[in-house]
């Protein structure tokens, strides 16, 4: 990853926009219990269903629990979920398509018939599925959308590795001698960086929003344990008596996902050389 | 063109075996024996529903000998009958010995998932090509900046949040559609036209909202392929020829930049039927979706097994329609010029 990307990226008006926002969001979220005002779990039945007051800024929930801490404790999971889940379905990536664009071979052929195979079940059912017959928690979660995410990112490394493979520092560095193991790691991955860290950002967008659906669904992160997800499942139930507990938690979400995707198509245009923005 | 149709369907082959296989090892991991699981999750199983069961995926024999006989049930798209609803049978329906014919569980909910998503699909065409145009040509200008702005904004909405708000702000505020179901209590009573304008009116929300999301992407490709075409020197002697702009927009120009689209929308078949989940569980639709968030809940394990593989083969069904109307549009590909 080099400087030079990250400064055009962030001369992006709109991608500057999705930086400031993942910043803003990751500082709330890490700094979760300097923040908020109240316990996010505590339960307190004098002051259920509360409009949003200078006492709780976004209101209470139907337990009384203050809907600005659980926001805060829920932008911890949906973050935390997020990244993990596209660390595993990167790590995942990185070694299949690495094997099946420099191998080639009998290798390829096996591995990306995996991706057609992976990518015609509907992902969302694969998802579901697994969840059902595992139990539903924040680790199951993690781990079933990072394998379930993987065929994009195996894909782009392939494609790399094809290209970089006939390059002539590659072809060089083979005539001299170096072996495989020396090839991928010191020449062929870290010239794959950027494509890969430009879909890791673009993931995380996408895994926020599985998880947020499948929370919604009840089969995500799991009461008491707040996740935007489930606050909005609340938000359903009272959605007649109060709109906060439904605007809030979806807000965040758009705003979230919106920032990485701001800055991953921000990325994806300063790498470009055919986009139209290089000023 | 017969050769490369015959090559695609052999294609298939292959990927159905490892769907298959995809399916049968998410059976294997549950822990323990799935009878126990269901069991422990739906009262209703008796110990005679689990023998069945257990007997159904011969449990009983080596893993090796179940793949195989689970294959074959596949080959016969037998899935099996339902747990909870009443031993309903999975997929299509079949005649008992008193000639009673139960409907199967897919037959009755594929229809109206695909009728959602045919509705939907003409929506989002109809929207998009517009604007993937109008931001192509005026690249830079406001109208594909606020297009560009509208486009990550879809790409990020949550589809289940606009749902609500749209549910609340139409349905339980205004009271003007109907929130839940595909048809109303009075519907047996309503006259033909009103039978029509009733299920419509139900099918408004479901079918409007998932293509407000979809929108996004298919705009953008539509942007970035007309940009392309655009560019290309056909597009130069058309206009050199002194053709008027819109002939060259609209006729020379965009015929190809939709070619692309035939494929995409085959790749996005998946996510589509995927998608029915939460809109179909929101707004109460007895389509696939909610068939199979349903019988996720319940651990209704033939229910889940049958919706999972027949979603699959519809993707590959989909994408084969997809290459083969490419190929008889491209009439490169049609005359064997470039393959596909």
């Amino acid at each position: 990853m080099n400087f030079d990307l990250f400064k055009k990226t962030l001369a992006n008006p709109l991608a500057l926009a999705g930086f400031i926002i993942i910043l803003c969001i990751l500082m709330l979220a890490l700094f979760a219990p300097v923040f908020s005002p109240y316990d996010p779990n505590e339960i307190d039945v004098k002051s259920i269903l509360l409009a949003p007051s200078s006492m709780h800024w976004m209101g209470t929930d139907g337990l009384g629990r203050d809907v600005f801490s659980r926001m805060l404790y829920g932008g911890r999971v949906s973050l935390l979920v997020g990244l993990v889940a596209v660390g595993i379905s990167t790590a995942i990536g990185i070694v299949l398509g690495a094997l099946a664009g420099y191998y080639r071979g009998w290798v390829d052929t096996l591995i990306m018939r995996l991706v057609d195979i992976m990518l015609s079940i509907p992902s969302f059912f694969l998802i579901l599925a697994v969840i059902a017959f595992l139990t539903p928690s924040i680790i199951n979660i993690m781990i079933v959308i990072g394998l379930t995410s993987w065929m994009g990112v195996t894909r782009l490394v392939r494609a790399e590795f094809l290209s970089l493979n006939e390059r002539e520092f590659v072809l060089a560095s083979r005539t001299l001698g170096a072996e495989d193991f020396r090839l991928i790691f010191t020449h062929l991955l870290p010239n794959s960086l950027t494509p890969i860290i430009v879909s890791s950002v673009l993931g995380v967008a996408s895994a926020v929003l599985l998880e947020s659906g499948l929370s919604f669904l009840g089969l995500g992160v799991q009461p008491p344990q707040a996740s935007w997800g489930n606050i909005l499942t609340d938000g359903k139930e009272y959605i007649q008596f109060a709109w906060w507990l439904s605007l809030f938690p979806g807000l965040s979400i758009l705003v979230t996902v919106l920032g990485y995707n701001l800055l991953g198509e921000g990325l994806r245009d300063a790498l470009d050389p055919r986009s139209g923005s290089n000023k | 063109m017969l050769k490369y149709l015959i090559k695609r369907v052999l294609w298939m082959i292959p990927m159905l075996v490892g769907i298959s296989l995809i399916s049968f090892f998410i059976m294997h991991l549950a822990p323990g024996d799935i009878t126990n699981n269901e069991a422990a999750f739906n009262p209703k199983a008796s110990e005679e529903s689990r023998q069945k069961l257990r007997e159904m995926y011969n449990l009983d024999k080596p893993v090796i000998v179940q793949y195989g006989l689970w294959l074959k049930r596949m080959a016969t798209l037998d899935f099996g009958n339902s747990f909870a609803s009443h031993q309903k049978p999975v997929f299509w329906q079949k005649t008992d010995k008193e000639g009673n014919v139960t409907k199967g569980m897919i037959q009755e909910a594929l229809p109206i998932t695909l009728l959602i998503n045919v509705l939907g699909l003409v929506i989002t065409l109809t929207l998009a090509i517009p604007l993937g145009v109008i931001a192509a040509r005026n690249h830079m200008g406001w109208q594909d900046k606020s297009i560009t702005l509208f486009n990550f904004i879809g790409f990020s909405i949550p589809g289940f949040w606009l749902s609500l708000l749209l549910m609340y702000w139409l349905g339980v505020v205004n009271d003007w559609l109907p929130i839940s179901g595909i048809h109303s209590l009075n519907y047996e009573s309503l006259s033909t036209w009103g039978k029509i304008k009733d299920t419509l009116s139900h099918l408004m929300m479901p079918v409007i909202i998932p293509s407000i999301t979809g929108l996004a992407g298919i705009t953008l490709f539509i942007k970035n392929g007309m940009l392309d075409v655009l560019q290309q020197d056909y597009i130069t002697t058309a206009r050199a020829k002194g053709l008027n702009e819109h002939r060259v927009v609209y006729t020379h120009a965009l015929r190809n930049a939709l070619l692309p689209l035939i494929t995409i929308i085959g790749l996005s078949i998946p996510g589509l039927i995927g998608g029915s989940v939460i809109a179909e569980t929101i707004f109460a639709i007895p389509g696939m979706g909610k068939l199979f968030y349903d019988a996720v809940l319940m651990r209704d394990f033939p229910v889940v097994m049958g919706v999972l593989t027949i979603g699959a083969a519809l993707t590959l069904i989909g994408n084969l329609l997809a290459d083969i109307a490419y190929a008889w549009a491209d009439p490169r590909v049609r005359r064997g010029v470039v393959r596909n």
